[in-house]
C-alpha cells in the first residue's frame, strides 16, 4: 500500500515544482498513490534485485529523502544494485513505468543533488564498492560506491593515493566525486576530480552500458567523459571509473598562520601565488569557524585570530624547504599574528581534520547552515569577504566563512534555525545577494559541489537563455525523457526554443 | 504519538545533526549493509521523523534502531558533538515503553533482574558450569554454542564482597573495586589481577559488598527504572572511596555517564570512576609500578569500544603492555566494533556474526596468538570466533603475570 504521504517540502526551493514540467520533458508527477502502479514496480524491482535490497517501508524511504542539504524531496522505492547489470536492468524496469531516477552515494552532497525534486525510484550505489588497482598504470577501476578515502588508504603503502580531497572524503564516494565535478583542499595543485578521470562507464536513460574515455590519455572522438565527470546524475548513472593514481609526495609541510584581519590572511594567500609558488593547499577559516573547529578537534587553532590560513606545501624536500621559507616570509609581511608548523603526522592529521570537519562543526552553533560555493577571482577575494559580512550584517544572520583561498572558491554559509518562522527566507535573501556579489565579481556559482536542486535557480544570474537553452539541449541528448534526476541544475524554462534551432553562438557550454 | 517518555532523545540531541555523514564510514553496521537505516545519521533522523510526528514507534523504527552496536565510533568523529549514545538509550528507552512485547519483557528480565541479582546470577553460573563440565554445549544450538565458547571455565570469586586488601609500599588512596556482574564469577583471574596491581599501585583496595551490577545493558535496551535503581545503590555503596575502579570498559562506560541516572550524586560519582587501565597506567608513569626488561614478545591488541570511543582510552593498555614487556601490534587503526556490543550477539546473532569473523581474521593476519582486551563481551566474541591456538586476556592480567614471573 502506498503509505500516507511524507512532507515533500523542498524549503530551498521557492518556485512551484509543478509548473515547470511541460518545459523540461519531465515526467509529470505521476500519481504513485495507485496501489497497482506501486506494486507492480516493487514487485519489478524485487524480481531484478531480491527482496532484500529493495527498500519500500515508508520510513526506510523517508531517510532517503535527502543529503547533507536541505532539500528534502519524496522517495517511491529505494533499491541497492551491486552490478552495472543490475542498474541497467533497474533503468529498463523503471522507464516502463515512467519513474524518475535518482542515484545516490553516501548522500553528503551539499546541493540537493540527490533529494528527488519528484517523487523518483533512488538507486544507492553504496554496496557497488568493486576496486581495481593497476600500479604499472598508476591507474584503478572503482565502483561508484567506493569511499573516496579508503582508495587512498588502500594504495598508500604503494605510494599512491586518489588526489581529489573533499573535506567530506572520509564518507563521500567517487561515484559522487566524479558526478559533481568535486575538488578539495588539495585541488589547488593537482585538479579537481576531472583532471583525474579517464574513463567512466554509465548505465544511459535506455539501460544501455556504455564506457566514455578509456586507458588512453586521449581518446578519439568526441570528449564526452568530460560531458559525464560533473553532470550530477542527469546524463547516465555511473557504474564504474578509471581514475588515477597520483604518487604521495617525498615532503610536505604544513604551516598554520593566525591574522588580526581577514584582509591580511587573504593578502598573504593571494600573495604567495602571485610570487610564482602554488602549494598543496591553501585554506582560510574565519574566527567564528575556527572556534567551533577547535572545539571538536582540539588542534589549537589559535582561536583569538581573526582568521587562520592553513597552507601545505608538498614535494622534494628542497622544494618543500624553500616554498615553507617563502610562505613565511609572506605571512610575516601580512602582519602574521601566530606561526606554527606541525611537527609530525599527528599534528598534521590533527590539522586537516579540524579543516575538513568545518562544516559539521557549525552544528553547534545553530542546528541548521545554508552555504555557498561561489568563486570569485583571487584578486577579488578581500573585496568580496568585506560585501558577504556586509551582508550579512544588514540581514543580520550569522555568517561563517571557510573557504579554498588558493582558488578562491568560497564557502559563505549562514548558520540558523529552520524552525523559526521567517528564518529561511531571511538567509534564502541574504545568500541570494551573497551569490549575486560573487558574479559580479567575475565568479562562478559552483566551484565543487554541485548545482542540484538548492543553486538551481541562481543558474540565470550567471547563464543566458542561449546557455541554459544549450545545456538542456545536451541533457536531452543523452536523456530525451528526463528520466534521470530531473528537475536538478536546469531551472524551469531552460529549454522553450524549438528543437531545430542551432545552438546560437556564445552559448557557455 | 510521538515520544512518551522523559527520557526520549531530545530535540537538542538529535537535531544536533546536519547530516553530513562522517560518521557513515565509522559505522560497522552501515559497513556491512550500505544502507542509510544502519548509520548513524539514519538512525537519527529516524528519531527526528518520530520527534515531527512523520512516523509513528513501530516495528520499522524499532528494527532500525535494533540493528545499533552502541559501539558510539559515531561519535568520536562527529564535528557537531551529537550526543548519540544517549539518544540511542532514548529511544530504546521509548521502544521499551511503547512496545512492550514479550521478546523485550524477557531480555528486562535477564539484563534488570538476573544481572543485578546475586543469586539468580549464581543459578545461571552454576547452569555454565555444568555445560562445562559434562559439554552439553555440542547439543546446543549453534548460536548458543558459540556463545558458550567464548567463556572462560568458571573459577571462585576473587574479588570478596566486604574485604579489603592493603596497599603495598607507599599508600596513595583508597580504591572501590567493581565486581560487576558476569566479571565476578566468569572472570575472576581478571579482577584477581586488577587488585593486585592495584595494591602494587598503592591503592588499599575495598570491595564494596553492597554494589551491584552498573545497569549498561539495562541502559542500552531502554529499561530506565532498573538503570536508575542500579545506577542509585552504586552511588551509595561507593560514596567511601577515593577512586572507583573498574576492569570492564563497558561498565566503566557507563558508571562515567551516571549524571543521566543518578543526578548530581551521579555526576560526582562518575568523576572518581577510572578504568584500571588509567589507573594502572599512572601508576607506571609516575614510576610505582616498574617496567619489565624482559622481552616477552607479540600481543595482538583490540579497543573495546567502550573503552576506544566511549571513554576515548587509547594509549593506556598499549603501555601497560609494553611496561609487561610486550610489543603491542596494532590490529584496526579504524577501531571497529567485533560484534559482541554487550546483547548484541544474542539479538543480531547475523551481524554479530560477521564483524567477530572480521575481528578475528584480523587478530590472525596479526601473527600474534596472544589478544589483550580490555572488556569481558570483547574477550568472549573473540574467543569464540577465534577457536583453538589463541590466548585471550586482559592487558592487566599480562602485567601481573609479568611481575609475578620478574618477582621470582
Amino acid at each position: 500500500m502506498w503509505p500516507r504521504s511524507y512532507r515533500a517540502g523542498l524549503p530551498n526551493t521557492r518556485s512551484s515544482l509543478d509548473e515547470e514540467s511541460a518545459c523540461l520533458c519531465i515526467p509529470e508527477a505521476r500519481a504513485w498513490h495507485e496501489p497497482d502502479r506501486l506494486m507492480t514496480l516493487i514487485g519489478d524491482l524485487r524480481e531484478i534485485l531480491g527482496p532484500d535490497r529493495v527498500l519500500s517501508e515508508p520510513l526506510e524511504r523517508y531517510l532517503y529523502g535527502t543529503d547533507g542539504g536541505m532539500a528534502r524531496g519524496e522517495v517511491i522505492v529505494v533499491v541497492l544494485p551491486e552490478t552495472a547489470g543490475e542498474v541497467s536492468d533497474v533503468v529498463k524496469a523503471a522507464k516502463r513505468h515512467a519513474s524518475p531516477i535518482v542515484a545516490r552515494g553516501a548522500g553528503t552532497g551539499l546541493a540537493g543533488g540527490a533529494a528527488p525534486a519528484v517523487p523518483s525510484v533512488v538507486v544507492s550505489l553504496t554496496n557497488m564498492k568493486t576496486i581495481e588497482i593497476d600500479l604499472g598504470n598508476r591507474t584503478a577501476w572503482v565502483g561508484p560506491g567506493v569511499i573516496n578515502l579508503d582508495l587512498s588508504k588502500l594504495t598508500r603503502s604503494s605510494g599512491f593515493h586518489f588526489a581529489p580531497d573533499p573535506s567530506s572524503q572520509s564518507a563521500c564516494t567517487i561515484g559522487g566525486n566524479v558526478a559533481n565535478n568535486s575538488g578539495g583542499p588539495h585541488c589547488l595543485a593537482e585538479g579537481t576530480t576531472t583532471s583525474h578521470v579517464l574513463a567512466v562507464e554509465i548505465v544511459t536513460a535506455d539501460g544501455e552500458v556504455v564506457l566514455l574515455g578509456g586507458p588512453a590519455p586521449d581518446p578519439i572522438g568526441l570528449d564526452l567523459r568530460s560531458v559525464v565527470v560533473g553532470s550530477e546524475g542527469l546524463l547516465g548513472i555511473i557504474t564504474r571509473t578509471l581514475v588515477k593514481l597520483t604518487p604521495n609526495p617525498l615532503d610536505v609541510r604544513t604551516i598554520l598562520a593566525g591574522f588580526a584581519t581577514m584582509e591580511d590572511a587573504v593578502a598573504t594567500s593571494s600573495g604567495i601565488v602571485a610570487r610564482g609558488v602554488v602549494p598543496a593547499a591553501l585554506e582560510i577559516m574565519d574566527q567564528k569557524m575556527t572556534r567551533a573547529v577547535e572545539n571538536f578537534v582540539g588542534a589549537g587553532f589559535p582561536i583569538d585570530a581573526a582568521a587562520i590560513l592553513l597552507a601545505e606545501v608538498a614535494g622534494h624536500p628542497a622544494a618543500v624547504e624553500a616554498e615553507a621559507r617563502l610562505v613565511e616570509q609572506v605571512a610575516n609581511e601580512n602582519h602574521v599574528t601566530s606561526l606554527r608548523v606541525a611537527a609530525d603526522e599527528v599534528e598534521r592529521a590533527k590539522l586537516w581534520l579540524g579543516r575538513k570537519s568545518a562544516f559539521g562543526a557549525v552544528a553547534q552553533l545553530a542546528p541548521d547552515y545554508y552555504l555557498h560555493d561561489t568563486v570569485v577571482p583571487r584578486t577579488q577575494l578581500v573585496a568580496t569577504m568585506q560585501k558577504i559580512y556586509e551582508i550579512a550584517e544588514r540581514h543580520g544572520v550569522l555568517m561563517l566563512n571557510v573557504f579554498h583561498a588558493g582558488d578562491g572558491n568560497l564557502h559563505p554559509l549562514v548558520a540558523f534555525d529552520a524552525s523559526v518562522e521567517g528564518q529561511l527566507d531571511i538567509v534564502h535573501a541574504a545568500m541570494e545577494e551573497v551569490a549575486r556579489v560573487c558574479i559580479e565579481a567575475g565568479g562562478a556559482l559552483s566551484g565543487e559541489h554541485g548545482i542540484g536542486l538548492e543553486k538551481r535557480d541562481l543558474m540565470p544570474l550567471l547563464y543566458s537563455e542561449a546557455d541554459l537553452d544549450a545545456q538542456a539541449r545536451l541533457r536531452e541528448a543523452f536523456d530525451p525523457d528526463g528520466l534521470f534526476n530531473p528537475q536538478k541544475v536546469l531551472p524551469a524554462g531552460s529549454r522553450c526554443a524549438d528543437l531545430g534551432r542551432p545552438i546560437p553562438a556564445g552559448a557557455w557550454l | 504519538m510521538g515520544w512518551v517518555t522523559e527520557h526520549a532523545p531530545t530535540g537538542a540531541e538529535v537535531n544536533a545533526c546536519v547530516r553530513c555523514g562522517l560518521c557513515l564510514p565509522e559505522c560497522p553496521t552501515f559497513r556491512l549493509t550500505g544502507k542509510e537505516s544502519f548509520s548513524p545519521r539514519g538512525r537519527l533522523m529516524a528519531m527526528s521523523a518520530v520527534a515531527d510526528g512523520v512516523v509513528e514507534v513501530d516495528e520499522s523504527f524499532a528494527g532500525i534502531m535494533d540493528s545499533c552496536l552502541q559501539c558510539r565510533a559515531c561519535e568520536v568523529v562527529c564535528p557537531s558533538l551529537v550526543p548519540f549514545g544517549r539518544a540511542m538509550e532514548g529511544a530504546r528507552a521509548e521502544l521499551a515503553a511503547q512496545m512492550p512485547s514479550r521478546t523485550r519483557t524477557a531480555r528486562h528480565l535477564l539484563v534488570g533482574r538476573v544481572l543485578g541479582s546475586p543469586g539468580l546470577l549464581r543459578m545461571a553460573t552454576l547452569a555454565v558450569k555444568v555445560g562445562q563440565k559434562t559439554r552439553v554445549v555440542r547439543v546446543l544450538p549453534s548460536l548458543l554454542r558459540s556463545g558458550f565458547a567464548g567463556i572462560r571455565p568458571v573459577k571462585p570469586v576473587a574479588a570478596q564482597p566486604g574485604s579489603t586488601y592493603r596497599a603495598l609500599g607507599q599508600r596513595i588512596g583508597r580504591a572501590g573495586f567493581v565486581t560487576g556482574c558476569v566479571m565476578d564469577v566468569w572472570f575472576s583471574d581478571v579482577h584477581a589481577a586488577s587488585i593486585a596491581m592495584l595494591q602494587r599501585a598503592g591503592y588499599d583496595v575495598v570491595v564494596p559488598a553492597t554494589q551491584t551490577c552498573c545497569g549498561a545493558l539495562a541502559a542500552h535496551d531502554g529499561d530506565v527504572k532498573d538503570t536508575h535503581r542500579l545506577a542509585e545503590r552504586n552511588v551509595v555503596a561507593f560514596a567511601n572511596v577515593d577512586v572507583v575502579a573498574v576492569d570492564s570498559a563497558g561498565c566503566g562506560a557507563h558508571l562515567k555517564d551516571y549524571k543521566h541516572w543518578a543526578g548530581q550524586a551521579g555526576e560526582l560519582f562518575s568523576k572518581r570512576v577510572f578504568d584500571i587501565t588509567e589507573l594502572i597506567d599512572q601508576a607506571i608513569t609516575s614510576g610505582r609500578i616498574p617496567k619489565s626488561s624482559v622481552d616477552r614478545g607479540p600481543v595482538a591488541i583490540q579497543d573495546p569500544c567502550h573503552l576506544r570511543h566511549v571513554q576515548r582510552i587509547v594509549d593506556a593498555p598499549r603501555n601497560i603492555l609494553r611496561a609487561a614487556g610486550y610489543s603491542p601490534v596494532e590490529i584496526d587503526p579504524d577501531g571497529r566494533c567485533c560484534g559482541a556490543a554487550g546483547m548484541y550477539s544474542l539479538l543480531q546473532p547475523e551481524l554479530s556474526h560477521q564483524l567477530g569473523a572480521a575481528k578475528a581474521d584480523q587478530v590472525r593476519q596479526s601473527h600474534a596468538n596472544v589478544v589483550a582486551s580490555a572488556n569481558p563481551g570483547c574477550e568472549m566474541q573473540l574467543r569464540s570466533h577465534l577457536g583453538k591456538g589463541y590466548e585471550i586476556v586482559h592487558p592487566v592480567e599480562l602485567l601481573w603475570r609479568a611481575v609475578q614471573e620478574d618477582d621470582r
